[in-house]
């Protein structure tokens, strides 16, 4: 998995993306790589898995290995027209930074083109070994993923159109990038991941399906537990049994990937990504 | 006069079911009442009595009393044209493809959809209660900040930048020359997209007015609205429920999905006979941790925010039917329909 430029890490919102992000990170820099983290469009999740309050613009290096930013999309933006863009200096970037912005509201593409270039902008960079994204959450990813196609269909020329097919071309290289899909054995998160699965492998290939928070199997029969007296231990065993079975009905609908164990009674968010670093380190 | 709750909070954490736990409790005690909802799980719909996606509200076939309508964004966002623009303008609005895109990845137009569809249910006079089970975007409070995001998208912002201070007549929209920032709009992204662009906006200008009052009296509904912050106790939910405090949201009531029972963490007799004895100490001993965390979370969570706060049981299996959301409401005896003003 970590021989590619890029991972970017998605999910339905919920399933532990962030933290899942994070514990790649730990892993890859564990195994001597360097690592850029990058939270897409919200840095509280990832930040906190990493041990951090906030995470900045430019790169800043939080744990020995690891670096990581979030993209701030005006600033993204103008690094997009000065640097991938290469526009003249002609004016102050101010009021067309600005016209852009509002822009990307409304022209289908811009926004995501914006924030899925930066990603490959830093992937391309060869002072990282690896770039993993903390990506939005399932309903919005394709639209990040498809931004580039959408682009170079809305611009029929020019600089933004050429740097659009360069992205496309990157996204769909499976030797460049590889998606990971987090998914929790419950049904809406298996459901949503199973109907956005086929359209997002047509954009770049899936490395990997990571099921999260999965529980043991208990051990202890139905019949023992229901004959029991009433009492903690017999609420606690069925409660297990229960949450197991219905674990497994929905786990049965997704591909078999790595399976992260559920975590008892962890407290920080630094303490699971390290735990769940572990647990997939100790496992391949 | 008709009562809104408004169930909001992070994704995953079980928001629409109990939107239609108290939908059904209400129905229950007597009243009219609309739950309105968002893409829901396919067995929780059924249970709704909702077969497909619709606007138009469902009588429950098991509960008289209760109905239900499940939002259908794309449908509510011709809605919106057509309400707020003259007719031929709509009609070119909604079959224009910059239209969609809206439509589609705005990403507060969802929630605004949403929300004037609650508007509409409010108004009607039919309901004595509305239960709306917020879209999911970031967390809910997007659902809150929806009409003054929409109001500054269709509020010419980058309608004046593309065509100068001045609103212009349809033609002559759009003025390269004059406009240094336009030169290098057109250099990077080619003028015919650019005035495709300021066409389209200059249509959805027309609906700046009325989306400007509607979005006011949405404002209105949410303030007179009682509002359920629905969380667990992990780090991400949490964190979304503060988030409504930060931004100045007071909720009704916090709701604590799928908590433990206390007792669990109490020294417990282990058990010693019989061969599933150790394995029933081990799990007890970790489900006690998680106890533990969950107690921690909470007591860190109210020390931070004054709201008062239920907590509903982990249930193995999500409600599918009438009788599962009945349990839900019988499970949380502090969740009362009088503590969200029913």
């Amino acid at each position: 998995m970590f021989d590619r430029s890029l991972l970017v890490v998605s999910g339905k919102g919920g399933v532990g993306k962030s933290a899942i992000t994070a514990a790649l990170c730990i892993l890859a820099a564990r195994r001597g790589l360097s690592v850029l983290a990058i939270a897409m469009t919200d840095d509280l999740g990832l930040g906190s898995h990493l041990g951090v309050d906030r995470l900045g613009y430019r790169p800043q290096e939080i744990r020995p290995g690891v670096n990581a930013l979030t993209i701030d999309r005006s600033q993204a933006l103008d690094e997009y027209i000065r640097l991938q863009l290469h526009a003249p200096r002609i004016a102050p970037l101010g009021p067309v930074a600005r016209g852009l912005n509002a822009l990307a509201d409304a022209v289908p593409g811009i926004r995501d083109i914006i924030t899925i270039g930066k990603v490959l902008f830093e992937a391309g960079k060869p002072q990282w070994d690896i770039v993993i994204a903390d990506a939005p959450p399932l309903g919005q990813i394709t639209s990040y993923l498809r931004a580039p196609v959408t682009i170079a269909g809305l611009v029929p020329v020019g600089r933004v159109r050429d740097q659009a097919l360069r992205y496309e071309e990157e996204l769909g290289n499976p030797d460049h990038t590889g998606l990971v899909l987090v998914v929790t054995p419950e049904e809406l998160p298996v459901v949503e991941t199973n109907e956005a699965r086929g359209e997002i492998a047509s954009l770049v290939d899936i490395a990997a399906i990571l099921t999260n928070r999965v529980l043991d199997p208990l051990g202890v029969s139905e019949e023992t537990l229901t004959g029991m007296p009433a009492g903690p231990h017999r609420d606690a065993g069925l409660l297990h049994r229960g949450l197991y079975d219905a674990q497994r009905r929905w786990s049965a609908e997704i591909p078999d990937g790595p399976d992260i164990p559920f975590l008892f009674g962890v407290h920080t968010p630094g303490e699971v990504a390290v735990l769940i670093a572990d647990s997939i380190g100790g496992t391949r | 006069m008709t009562r809104a709750v408004l169930i909001t909070g992070g994704g995953g954490v079980g928001k629409t079911t109990i939107a239609a736990a108290l939908g059904v409790a209400a129905a229950e005690a007597g009243h009219r009442t609309l739950v309105l909802t968002v893409d829901p799980a396919r067995r929780l719909a059924t249970a709704l009595g909702l077969e497909k996606l619709g606007n138009h509200p469902e009588p429950n076939p098991g509960l008289h009393g209760l109905f239900a309508a499940m939002l259908d964004s794309a449908a509510s966002w011709d809605a919106i044209a057509y309400r707020h623009a003259p007719e031929e303008v709509a009609d070119r609005l909604v079959t224009n493809p910059l239209f969609e895109a809206v439509a589609n990845r705005f990403p507060s137009g969802q929630a605004y959809a949403a929300a004037e569809e609650m508007a509409v249910h409010l108004e009607s006079g039919q309901w004595d209660v509305v239960v709306v089970d917020t879209p999911p975007a970031s967390g809910g409070i997007d659902f809150f900040e929806a009409p003054s995001r929409m109001r500054d998208l269709v509020g010419g912002r980058l309608l004046r930048w593309l065509t100068g201070a001045r609103l212009p007549g349809r033609r002559g929209l759009f003025n390269l020359a004059g406009r240094p920032a336009l030169r290098l709009g057109d250099a990077l992204l080619g003028g015919p997209l650019l005035e495709q662009v300021a066409e389209f906006l200059f249509d959805l200008r027309t609906t700046y007015d009325g989306i400007t009052a509607k979005a006011g009296v949405i404002e209105r509904h949410f303030a007179a609205a009682a509002t359920v912050v629905v969380s667990t106790a992990d780090p991400g939910p949490l964190r979304e429920a503060l988030r409504f405090h930060e931004v100045g949201i007071e909720p009704a009531l916090v709701v604590f999905n799928r908590a433990l029972p206390d007792e669990w963490a109490e020294p417990a007799e282990p058990l010693d006979d019989g061969r599933a004895a150790a394995a029933l100490n081990e799990n007890l001993a970790r489900w006690a941790l998680e106890v533990r965390r969950q107690e921690d979370a909470r007591a860190d969570f109210s020390g931070r925010v004054g709201t008062a706060m239920v907590t509903i049981p982990w249930l193995a299996d999500a409600p599918t039917d009438l009788e599962g959301l009945r349990a839900v409401f019988a499970g949380a005896p502090e969740l009362t329909l009088e503590g969200v003003g029913i």
